[in-house]
This record gives structure tokens, C-alpha cells and sequence, in this order.
């Protein structure tokens, strides 16, 4: 028998994927869609590598069932942009040097990119209560302050109407 | 510039006495056919020293960098593992009946399977977590379900998972007489002790522990095996791409030339991921059986439980000193469970090297117990024992009645008094001096009472601590720099990024010696099929041992450029020099681009060679600093918020001051975790680890970062090296846990000894 199909939208592709009924959305984003940029380093909720935006919230794909995105548009880092074209965020990233070995990094970008979705301008406490469940081991924490508040300056700065669609 | 005159100079191969982990060996190092000029604290330089971004800042951030984690391979199968139950026993049957029989599990792994030398899945169990055995399967989730059904019986045994239970306990593995590393205690001593606390004015003592902290690296052990006949391709998240190969071989028997280790990037290391491991073997193994590629990716949990951690420590420790404060005797008696394996970190070592004291003696306990083995954890040791002897400090300062940071600039040590030699530059002084200003050091106490006069709850605290380490670096390490026929230019060297950027640095060190542009240099690491050898990434010395290579490899690549670029000119090579990926002729205005001269060649390759040449003899190199912190403590939950930590550090050159402060940031915030939070608990009855997860192991997270001011003296070691760099990595997490301990001590007037300084660690110790 054939496993249930997922209906759902994945950076900007409508797409119905065969998932069996206990497969993550990290599981259909890695193994299924061979969207390796969202990572896998805890499986289980604690460490925040796997943010994705669903609808607009950052959610960990490792505790959300694939079935339970049926109907949902899911924004993982591959629609965030490109090392030749790339977002507000990641730049700030770049130049603030955010990322060390980087494998938390889309994560965190995700999450942050959730943030200014829906508030343009956060405070430092805003950015730090955001970020707070997105685990970095080697230490980027202040380069990430710097570099979420620097991108917001720059999409405030390129885009008045709102970065809401600069992030889409 | 490089000096090469008269006869064309030959390397040659000398036997020397090297320092390795404060061991001295006898050993061949390769004396190259020349060394660059050093590059001296004058030096006018472009790359070397400029804030230059991460050459794959942008790559990370899009989340594609070659992870092994991420790795995608054709009919790829995936290995999970069956693990100890119980701390000790003996395996003596394993029921694979409903595993072997569902139809995606493809294979299975026993001891009896595999070749020796692995060391894999014996059928004595010594620890919680051991791996008993492999299951491959088609997918991840049926090889996790798979071993999840295997039945184990096992005859258990008594076990001892602390120091006392050991030193009393039947050996915890075969082959050990008794439980201690080496069979006896380590003591080191110089001077005479009894003497030196008897001349003491002031003496104190204080009993310290340290915990049991964990790694973490977000991205879990991992290899990906393919074969091709003989021939065997792994990828690893590893920290060293040459010994994993030289690992696999050893294990597999087979020739090194068949072997090839790929780390293109890797989800930080920390000195966990030095070493082939099960997870190497396994899928080596598997994908040989099989025929077809095989990833063995540890799960968090096993993570957490099995591939090392920094051991706990006891320590006890007596200083004595003069009225005026000169240390006359350093006492430390200190016990460490190792875990089933592991070497001597030792908490003891700073003890002989941070303060300047001729009597000091160490006697350190470390013995096996059955738990996993510890590994290399940033600075091991020395972050151990610069908790303890800081913290013995402080209670001398205030025993004396003197300021901590007086008390410390009192006792610098100005020379290697383990060696008994110089020191290259010791400017522990100036970080002290350039500290105490950025914190506000001298004005603390009107901090202090502004602080509490708006929260009355709670407790304002500064605290100060020092950090010495060995970052030498050394010999062998190799490199090749090659120009394109685009007059593009490739690093060559088998080294590996963890994170620390390594491809930056070598491409800034590589561009300056060509006198290229930046852009048009890259570093190609990561693979043993491309790059000469250099060692594992770890002990702060990659740049020092690498850079040297690096930078002369690209002098000889420049001198051949020149030779080839003086006929096209008509003039001899030494009218000309390199500036931004251009020949010139000294004093005109003619040039042609390095890909103009390319070109012109053809085919006909520019390439250059580089080796690391011996260290000096007969003196120390050594990178320092000092850390302060404050601190807020809420004495009525307990809750230390750091607020503040400014890091001065002497590192030599520092080839790029924006990865070197995250570096340092890296390393204060593993030492606030290490303060803090951090700590592995066991059911000591059990053996048990208890929070093998990162929702219960506590690392820090963004909400509690302090203001970091992060900051290197600015200067440059050529006596060390010809590029002048010492280390960084290590040095930044030592001194962060002993100054927050400090300055938590200042701000309630009672000391919490043990770490973490947990809230009911810290409102146990409050006067009720």
C-alpha cells in the first residue's frame, strides 16, 4: 500500500508528496525533497537547526508530523536566497561573520526572517527572545544580534512598504 | 622577501626533541630548503591582519556547504546502533530474529564480524552507551526501529563510575591492573613545598569541583563510506582528515593510497571529532559488505552519551604567600574519572605555568571508571584547573587583604618555569592593565553601589582570572600554492575548517606572499586526495603550524612567477615585485597581471612547496590573556545573569581580528556554560547518564549572552614563526568560568566552589 499523500506548498511549489503517516516535515524537506539546508541535529525539538517558516511561525520541522502541513505553505532556507542573490539576512550574516561552522545557521536565519516578517524594526530584547530557541555551540550569538538588526535596517531602508515582501 | 642565494639550498631531515602535550619526544622534522624573512611587528601588510569576510560566509548561509550530514549518494544506506544498557556485564546472546527478518534491514554487525583493531562491539560491556552492535538498513528510521527490537542478554557485573568506587572495584575493562591511568598517580614537582608553605605568611585552601561538560557540536559524529573496488572514499565530520585515514587503514589493513577522507565542512568539533570512530568503521564496513554507500550518523543521543566528554575533577588546593603577596607554594592534590578511556588533560598543568612560584607540586588521580571515554574538550585541563587555582586565588586576595588583580599582577609568570627557559613574549601584564580599564576595574565598587541601590535584590560582582596555553604549533605540515593559467591561485593542504576559518586565513596568508587579490586566492582543504599532509585541528595551532607552510609555499610559487615573468619583461627577476595580482618593474610604470604572465605559459605551471620548519629551540611559546566578569546575582532565586565579560588576550598577529573575536566569543560562551549550566548528572548507582539531550544538558543560548569586548594586544611573534601567529581557540575558554565564579563570589561575600553555579548551588551557599 501506497503511503498517504501530503498536500502542501513548499517555497512557493505546490506539491503533493507520498509521506508515511509518522514522517517528520523534516523528514519529507531532507530525505524526500533533498532540501538539505534545513538540518538535522537533535531529531527531537531541543536545538532549533531544523526552523522552518510555516505560514508565517517559525516551527521546528523535526516534531511536525509531514501530514499536519497538509494545506500549509512551508518556507524552508532554499527559498531565502542565493550566494549570488542573496536576502537582506543573509548579507548581514556575512558581514557581521554569524556563522561559524554554520550548521545552525539556516536555522537561525528562519527564525530570523520569521521575526522581521512581522516586526521591521526589533529591539535587541525582541531579536534575543526571538532567536532564544536556536542553539549555536560555537559562540555566534552577538554577531547574530548584530546581523538580524543590520538586515532589518537594510530591508526598512530598500523596501518601505514592509519587509514582508522582501522576505517572500 | 625569502632570501635563496649562491647554491640552490636543500631540505634536509634532522632528528630534535619536540614538545607534544607537554610530553617531550624524539622525532624527525624536515628543516626546509629556505624560510621566509619573518614578518615582524613592523611589517607592512595587506591580507594578513585585515578584517577579510569569511570566504564562505555566504555559502553557509545559504545552507549548502558540503556537510557530511547532508551528504546524498545513490541507493545511500543508513546505520544505526545497538548500545549497552547496564555500566558493566557481559554480552552473552543477542536475539536478531524479528530484526533480521523485516524487509529493510540489509545487514548486521557483530563482534565477531569485525576486524580487530576496530575495537568494535566487544561483548564486554564496560559502559552505558557502548555499542554492541550495527544494524543497516535501507533507511534511517528502519535501522532506528531495528535496534530498537534487538533483544540483548546480558550477565551484569559490579561497576564503579566514581574515583573511590574505583580505586577500591575489580578492574572496570579487561586488561587493566588496577584502575589507574598509567597504574599510579601523576605527581610533578618542583622546588620544595614543605619549605615554601612554612616561609608562607598566609596560607588558604579551598576544595574545588569541576563538572562533567559535553561537547555538543550541533552536527553529530558522522561517515559516509563508498567503495570502488579497493579503493575506499569516507566522508567525515572530522577534525582530521589524515588521521581518519590513517585510522582506517591501520583497522582495515589496507594501503593508505587506498584510502581518501573528504571534509568539505563540518558542524563544529570542539576536540571531539579528532579520531576515526564506530560510526567510521561501521560504515566502511557496511559499505564493503553491501556494495553500495552506507552513513552512519550518530543520533543526539548517542551524541551526548558516547564521543567524549571533559572529565569532572575534585581538586584541592594550597597556596601560601608572603604578607605582600608573592606566591611561595602551589598544592594541588586532584582526582579525575576518566571514563573507560582517555588520556591525562590534567588540571594540574596550569598550575605549574600561570603564576610565577618556585615551589609547586600537583598530585593528580586519574582514574577509569565505567562510563564513556573523555575526550579532548577545548583546553583540556587547563579550563579544569584554572577553576581551581583561580578560585584558590581569590581567597588568598582576600586572606591578604589585597586586590585580585594586584594579587595576580604581583605573580606573573615571566618565564617557562617548567622548562625552566624564555618565553618568546609574555604580555600577560598589558592584558591585565588594558582589561582592568575596559571593565572599570578601579572604579568597581561605585559600580557596584549604583547597581544595588536600583535592585536591592540583587547582587552586583566582578571577578578577574588568567589563562596561559601552549600555542606553539610545529612541524609537519606541507602546502602547495599553484597559479592557474587565469592567474587565479590554489591553496593547496590537507587540513580541514571546523569552523574557525581556515580557508580565510590560509587564502589571506597565501594572497599576501604572491602579493595577489584576495578574491583570486582559495584555500582547496578537506580532502587527502588533494592536499599535502597538515595535522588535526586542534590544539589553537592550526594557524601557527599551517600558516608557515602556506606562506612559504606561495614565496616559491612568487619566485617562479618572477623568473617566468622576467623574460616577457626582458628584465631580470630581481626588478621585479607582485602588487594585487600584478608583476611590476621596480620604479616604471610597466607590469603585466599574474594571468597576463599565466597565459603567456600555457600549460606550463607555476607552482610552489612549502614546509613547516622546527620551532625555536629552547623557548617557550605560549599565548596569554586575562578575562574579567561581572555579574548580577539575584539572591532571592539564586540566578547569576553575567552581564559583562571583556577577554584581553596576546596572540601574536592576529591574521584576522573579526574570526579571531568570534573565536573568542566562541570560547566565552562555552566557558559561560561550562560556569553556569552545563553539567552530565549519573545515576551513580546505575552508571545512568541522565541527561543525554540538549533540552536537559544546558548549553547556553542567546538569551544568555552577555556584552562580550573581545580584544587582542596588537603585535606579532616572529621569533615563534615566520608569520608571527600564535593560537586562539583554547586560550578564549579558559579564564571565562574561574572569572565568573570570581565575580559571583564578590558579589554575595560567600564562595560556591562546586560548578555550575546553578541557583540552588547558589542559595544553598547564601547565609540563611
Amino acid at each position: 500500500m501506497l503511503p498517504p499523500l501530503v498536500q502542501l506548498t513548499v517555497n512557493g511549489r505546490p506539491l503533493a508528496v507520498a509521506a508515511p503517516a509518522d514522517a517528520t516535515l523534516l523528514d519529507l524537506l531532507r530525505d524526500t525533497l533533498a532540501l538539505t539546508g534545513t538540518k538535522r541535529a537533535c531529531d527531537r525539538g531541543e536545538c532549533g537547526a531544523c526552523t522552518v517558516v510555516r505560514d508565517g511561525r517559525p516551527i521546528y520541522a523535526c516534531l511536525t508530523l509531514a501530514h499536519a502541513c497538509t494545506g500549509h505553505e512551508i518556507r524552508s532556507i532554499e527559498s531565502l536566497g542565493s550566494a549570488d542573490a542573496p536576502h537582506a539576512l543573509q548579507s548581514a550574516f556575512a558581514a557581521e561573520d554569524a556563522a561559524q561552522c554554520g550548521f545552525c545557521t539556516p536555522g537561525q536565519l528562519m527564525a530570523a526572517a520569521a521575526l522581521l516578517a512581522t516586526n521591521p524594526d526589533p529591539s535587541e530584547d525582541e531579536v534575543i527572545a526571538a532567536m532564544s530557541g536556536n542553539l549555536c555551540r560555537c559562540g555566534t550569538y552577538p554577531k547574530i544580534v548584530r546581523a538580524v538588526r543590520r538586515a532589518a535596517a537594510t530591508l526598512r531602508h530598500a523596501d518601505p512598504a514592509g519587509p514582508e515582501r522582501a522576505h517572500g | 622577501m625569502a632570501e635563496r642565494t649562491g647554491e640552490s639550498p636543500k631540505r634536509r631531515f634532522v632528528s630534535t626533541t619536540v614538545e607534544v602535550e607537554g610530553r617531550t619526544e624524539e622525532r624527525v622534522v624536515e628543516v626546509p630548503a629556505f624560510e621566509p624573512t619573518p614578518w615582524d611587528r613592523d611589517a607592512k601588510l595587506t591580507h594578513v591582519g585585515a578584517r577579510a569576510p569569511r570566504v564562505d560566509a555566504l555559502l553557509k548561509s545559504t545552507g549548502r556547504p558540503g556537510y557530511t550530514t547532508d551528504l546524498q549518494r545513490a541507493r545511500l544506506a543508513h546505520v544505526a546502533f545497538v548500545r549497552a544498557p547496564v555500566a558493566r556485564g557481559r554480552l552473552t546472546q543477542i536475539d536478531w530474529a524479528d530484526v533480521r527478518a523485516h524487509p529493510d534491514v540489509l545487514d548486521v554487525l557483530l563482534h565477531a564480524d569485525v576486524p580487530a583493531r576496530t575495537r568494535l562491539f566487544s561483548p564486554d560491556i564496560t559502559y552505558v552507551g557502548q555499542p554492541l552492535a550495527a544494524v543497516c538498513a535501507s533507511t534511517r528510521e528502519a535501522a532506528e526501529r531495528a535496534v530498537r527490537a534487538v533483544g540483548l542478554r546480558i550477565d551484569p557485573l559490579p561497576h564503579a563510575v566514581t574515583v573511590e568506587a574505583a580505586l577500591h572495584a575489580e578492574a572496570v575493562r579487561p586488561g587493566l591492573t588496577n584502575n589507574l591511568m598509567q597504574g599510579a598517580p601523576r605527581v610533578s614537582a618542583r622546588g620544595d613545598v614543605d619549605r615554601g608553605l612554612a616561609e608562607a605568611a598566609v596560607t588558604v585552601t579551598r576544595e574545588v569541583r569541576t563538572p562533567c561538560v559535553l561537547h555538543s557540536a550541533l552536527e553529530p559524529h558522522a561517515a559516509v563510506a563508498e567503495w570502488e573496488g579497493e579503493r575506499l572514499t569516507v566522508w567525515e565530520s572530522t577534525q582530521g582528515i589524515y588521521r581518519v585515514r590513517e585510522n582506517l587503514a591501520k583497522a582495515l589493513g589496507i594501503p593508505l593510497t587506498d584510502v581518501r577522507v573528504i571534509c568539505e565542512a563540518m558542524g563544529g568539533g570542539f576536540g571531539a571529532k579528532n579520531y576515526a570512530g564506530a560510526h567510521t568503521y561501521a560504515a566502511a564496513l557496511f559499505a564493503r559488505r553491501l556494495g553500495r554507500p552506507v552513513s552512519c550518523v550518530i543520533d543526539r543521543g548517542g551524541e551526548q552519551v558516547d564521543t567524549g566528554n571533559r572529565p569532572s575533577s575534585w581538586q584541592r588546593i594550597t597556596l601560601g604567600a608572603t604578607r605582600d603577596g608573592r606566591l611561595t607554594a602551589i598544592v594541588l592534590d586532584a582526582t579525575v574519572p576518566l571514563g573507560i578511556g582517555g588520556w591525562e588533560g590534567g588540571p594540574g598543568e596550569i598550575f605549574h605555568e600561570l603564576y610565577a612560584c618556585p615551589n609547586v607540586r600537583t598530585h593528580e588521580t586519574f582514574a577509569f571508571v565505567n562510563t564513556a571515554a573523555m575526550a579532548a574538550f577545548r583546553a583540556p585541563g587547563h579550563a579544569e584547573g584554572a577553576v581551581g587555582l583561580e578560585i584558590a586565588m581569590n581567597a588568598l586576595a582576600k586572606a591578604l587583604g589585597m586586590d585580585p588583580l594586584l594579587l595576580r599582577e604581583r605573580n606573573i609568570a615571566t618565564h617557562d618555569q617548567k622548562k625552566d627557559r624564555p618565553y618568546t613574549g609574555n604580555r600577560l601584564a598589558e592584558c591585565y592593565r588594558e582589561g582592568a580599564r575596559r571593565i572599570g576595574w578601579a572604579s568597581r565598587e561605585q559600580q557596584r553601589a549604583q547597581a544595588q541601590r536600583a535592585t536591592p535584590h540583587r547582587r552586583r560582582g566582578f571577578g578577574v582570572a588568567a589563562q596561559v596555553w601552549s600555542t606553539g604549533g610545529g612541524p609537519p605540515s606541507y602546502a602547495t600554492v599553484r597559479l592557474n593559467t587565469d592567474g587565479s591561485a590554489d591553496v593547496l593542504t590537507g587540513s580541514q575548517d571546523l569552523g574557525t576559518g581556515t580557508r580565510t586565513i590560509l587564502a589571506q596568508v597565501a594572497a599576501e606572499a604572491l602579493g595577489h587579490a584576495l578574491a583570486r586566492v582559495r584555500a582547496v582543504i578537506g580532502d587527502t586526495a588533494s592536499g599535502p599532509y597538515a595535522g588535526n585541528s586542534w590544539g589553537s595551532m592550526t594557524v601557527a603550524s599551517l600558516a608557515p607552510a602556506v606562506r612559504m609555499a606561495a614565496e616559491d610559487a612568487r619566485r617562479a612567477l618572477l623568473e617566468a615573468a622576467a623574460g616577457l619583461l626582458a628584465v631580470t627577476p630581481d626588478a621585479l615585485e607582485t602588487r594585487d595580482g600584478r608583476v611590476c618593474v621596480r620604479d616604471t610604470d610597466r607590469s603585466m597581471t599574474f594571468g597576463e604572465v599565466t597565459a603567456k605559459l600555457g600549460n606550463v605551471m607555476i607552482q610552489g612547496h612549502g614546509s613547516r620548519g622546527p620551532n625555536p629551540k629552547d623557548v617557550g611559546i605560549v599565548t596569554t590573556g586575562a578575562q574579567f566578569a561581572e555579574v548580577d546575582v539575584d539572591i532571592e532565586t539564586g540566578v547569576v545573569k553575567v552581564l559583562r565579560v571583556v577577554a584581553v588576550h596576546d596572540a601574536g598577529r592576529i591574521v584576522n581580528p573579526t574570526l579571531a573575536e568570534s573565536q573568542l566569543e566562541g570560547g566565552i560562551l562555552q566557558g559561560l556554560g561550562f560556569a553556569l549550566f552545563e553539567e552530565r548528572r549519573l545515576d551513580a548507582r546505575l552508571g545512568l547518564p541522565l541527561n543525554v539531550g540538549l533540552h536537559d544538558y544546558k548549553i547556553p543560548t542567546i538569551a544568555d549572552l552577555p556584552r562580550i569586548d573581545g580584544h587582542f594586544l596588537d603585535g606579532a611573534d616572529p621569533q615563534a614563526n615566520h608569520v608571527g601567529a600564535r593560537g586562539i581557540a583554547e586560550p578564549a575558554i579558559i579564564p571565562t568560568a574561574p572569572a565568573i565564579a570570581g565575580a559571583v563570589a564578590d558579589a554575595l561575600g560567600v564562595e560556591v566552589n562546586e560548578l555550575p553555579l546553578t541557583p540552588w548551588r547558589v542559595l544553598a551557599a547564601l547565609p540563611s
